[in-house]
């Protein structure tokens, strides 16, 4: 089963008067939604041309409002967007609903995981399949009857004891094995590809001597009780989503506890503590004494890091390497990495991104690791609640 | 130098590689940035046959979709750069015409696929563009779509030898393409079950470069329509250099 959420979320989106002539032929179908990023690009930039008249009509499907959310309507006669800088007027309507992961979903975890271990190049596919694999704890949000099936957050808990390398022969096979996902947990002791280099990345990333000491057992000899907690959104996802997301996510951890087939698989639900690898902005001047005291000292670009962050086991931030190409020019990069995660709509990214450079121009972004209790968990459920209830 | 394939290649963490550059039989274009190993890559399997140009294009590092070219020339969008404009022209050999064109759909690598015969456009590219495509890539002009869509330049890829197009064309239209591009093609995917062909793989007359996520089954069909195994790359540019000797004579 899945939780069914409804969300009636009021945004604007551009309307524009002109219709254009219809096909005699049915209209070609929506393109993928990656040759339609490639289009808003193309359309961006003659934002100050005249539109000639053409005989197709476009279904644009991603919309930017003002307040810096975005939706994307179920139906649509919409007409492309002209520009991001114009009037809106209108109302759009999103229905989100939440699923067990599939193995279809492989893409769009994969594209919400990019930026997971920052600059990293690593086996991102792998560790998709294992969360894709994982289908009784695991949630992934889409959008009611959306065609393109994009996958809008991905949340779960992998234990990272369980997930074992598979002797193999090539990369090759080892693809085809995990596109049909045969179970990998065997036991030869040595950690699946993805699991060892999240290890590794986090063992090279921490600086500090008391955490390491802290962060090898867990990562170690303590790695059966841990679980990675991974949560990965477009920007702009509604927050009204987190407390059922997170609330689905522990449900399904503690009933996983009673009904796994093997004794096995219930104990490696029994996690003592969450690890999280997250983002934050911290203040420049953050650890000296002369700043303003309207500044928040840290900007979570995740609403629930500021909760877990108040009672961890251990923490520490890790710099994020000097990205090469985090110039203002490169917002039409389909890969912004100085941007928390991927957003949908490419053409209204250049704007959400300007605005987020003037309000954090005194902040950096920072990576931040937290590992937290799970006795923590109901406390956190409730403090989740009433952090995105109270209007801010 | 063998015939090849090249997989297993990741663009920072992305498989669409087709996207970060762009490969003809005279030359090779990848973007700036991504590791040094993706330009090592290119560099390794093309180096004594062709040039490979590390470029941006309007300051952004999806070349790969914004430009079309064949061994004749390349078509570079208004949003090029004087700066890049001129570093094109300077590293890629004389006889291929760079050239920067006017045209609004500017992701011309999404609008246009070619080989150095034939060129498949959107349907709505400007009447000029059309005859600059003509003139500068020196191939034929269709408008067609693939399987519905209009970016034809994204849903296949083809070289002189074979084609790979969208997974859902239909027999019918791959039969009147086959005919136009007179070339096999198959209808097929990329980077496991990606539709978007020309975003995940890049290809020319004798190698073919393709995501890490591709399967085995999917490589199986590359290696076979574009016909790899057999190719041999120094006798093709040797036809190439003799067929422009002739010409100045």
């Amino acid at each position: 089963f899945a939780p069914y959420i409804q969300v009636e979320y009021i945004a604007v989106m551009p309307r524009k008067p002109t219709r254009r002539g219809l096909l005699q032929n049915p209209p070609p179908s929506t393109f993928s939604r990656f040759a339609r990023s490639q289009a808003l690009i193309a359309s961006a930039y003659r934002s100050k041309r005249k539109i000639n008249k053409s005989k197709f009509y476009k279904k644009s499907r991603s919309n930017f409002s003002g307040n810096g959310f975005e939706n994307h309507a179920s139906d649509e006669n919409s007409e492309q967007a002209e520009s991001s800088d114009e009037d809106f007027d209108g109302v759009v309507q999103a229905d989100f609903a939440f699923f067990d992961p599939k193995p279809s979903d492989f893409h769009g975890v994969k594209i919400l995981l990019q930026t997971y271990l920052d600059e990293k190049q690593w086996d991102v596919s792998g560790f998709a399949d294992l969360i894709l694999g994982q289908t009784t704890v695991g949630t992934v949000i889409k959008v009611e009857d959306d065609e393109d099936d994009g996958v809008y957050s991905v949340v779960t808990a992998l234990n990272l004891g369980r997930y074992k390398a598979r002797n193999n022969f090539c990369t090759i096979s080892l693809t085809v094995a995990a596109a049909t996902l045969l179970p990998i947990t065997c036991c030869n002791g040595v950690d699946h590809k993805c699991i060892a280099e999240i290890k590794e990345f986090l063992r090279k990333s921490c600086k500090e001597e008391d955490t390491m000491n802290n962060l090898r057992s867990y990562l170690g000899e303590q790695a059966q009780d841990v679980g990675l907690l991974i949560s990965q959104r477009v920007v702009n996802l509604p927050p009204q989503l987190l407390p059922p997301m997170y609330d689905a996510l522990f449900d399904e951890v503690s009933w996983a506890t009673e009904d796994e087939p093997t004794e096995e698989l219930r104990n490696s639900f029994c996690f003592k503590y969450y690890l999280l690898i997250s983002r934050i902005y911290k203040h420049k001047t953050a650890d000296q004494q002369k700043r303003q005291k309207s500044d928040e000292a840290i900007v979570y670009v995740k609403p629930e890091d500021e909760i877990f962050h108040k009672v961890p086991v251990c923490c520490f931030y890790r710099p994020l390497t000097e990205l090469s190409h985090s110039s203002a020019s490169d917002s039409f990069n389909l890969h912004l990495s100085s941007a928390p995660g991927p957003s949908v709509s490419i053409c209204a990214l250049s704007n959400l991104y300007l605005m987020r450079q003037e309000m954090l121009k005194d902040y950096r972004l920072m990576g931040l690791v937290m590992a937290v209790e799970a006795s923590k968990v109901s406390a956190f459920r409730g403090q989740l609640k009433s952090l995105i209830d109270e209007p801010s | 130098m063998m015939s090849g394939f090249c997989v297993g290649l990741q663009f920072e963490n992305s498989c669409e590689i087709g996207v970060f550059s762009k490969l003809t039989n005279a030359y090779c274009l990848v973007a700036i940035g991504g590791s040094e190993n993706f330009y090592s890559i290119f560099e390794s399997e093309l180096a004594d046959v062709i040039p490979v140009v590390k470029t941006s294009i309007g300051g952004t590092r999806i070349i790969g979709r914004l430009c079309a070219g064949n061994k004749n020339g390349l078509l570079l969008p208004h949003t090029t750069t004087d700066q890049e404009l001129q570093h094109l022209r300077n590293s890629l050999p004389d006889q291929v015409v760079v050239q920067r064109v006017d045209e609004r759909l500017s992701a011309l690598g999404n609008c246009i696929a070619c080989n150095d015969h034939v060129a498949l456009t959107h349907t709505d590219l400007d009447r000029e563009t059309e005859e600059l495509i003509a003139d500068v890539l020196g191939v034929e002009v269709f408008r067609q779509t693939i399987a519905g869509n209009i970016l034809v330049g994204s849903f296949c890829a083809f070289s002189n030898r074979g084609g790979l197009v969208h997974p859902h064309t239909s027999i019918e239209d791959l039969d009147e393409l086959s005919t136009l591009l007179q070339v096999p093609l198959v209808a097929g995917t990329v980077n496991r079950g990606s539709e978007v062909i020309a975003a995940g793989m890049t290809v020319n007359d004798w190698t073919a470069f393709c995501g890490s996520d591709t399967t085995a089954t999917e490589l199986s069909v590359i290696e076979s329509v574009f016909k790899l195994r057999e190719a041999q790359p120094s006798a093709i540019v040797d036809e190439m250099r003799k067929s422009l000797i002739d010409s100045y004579v």
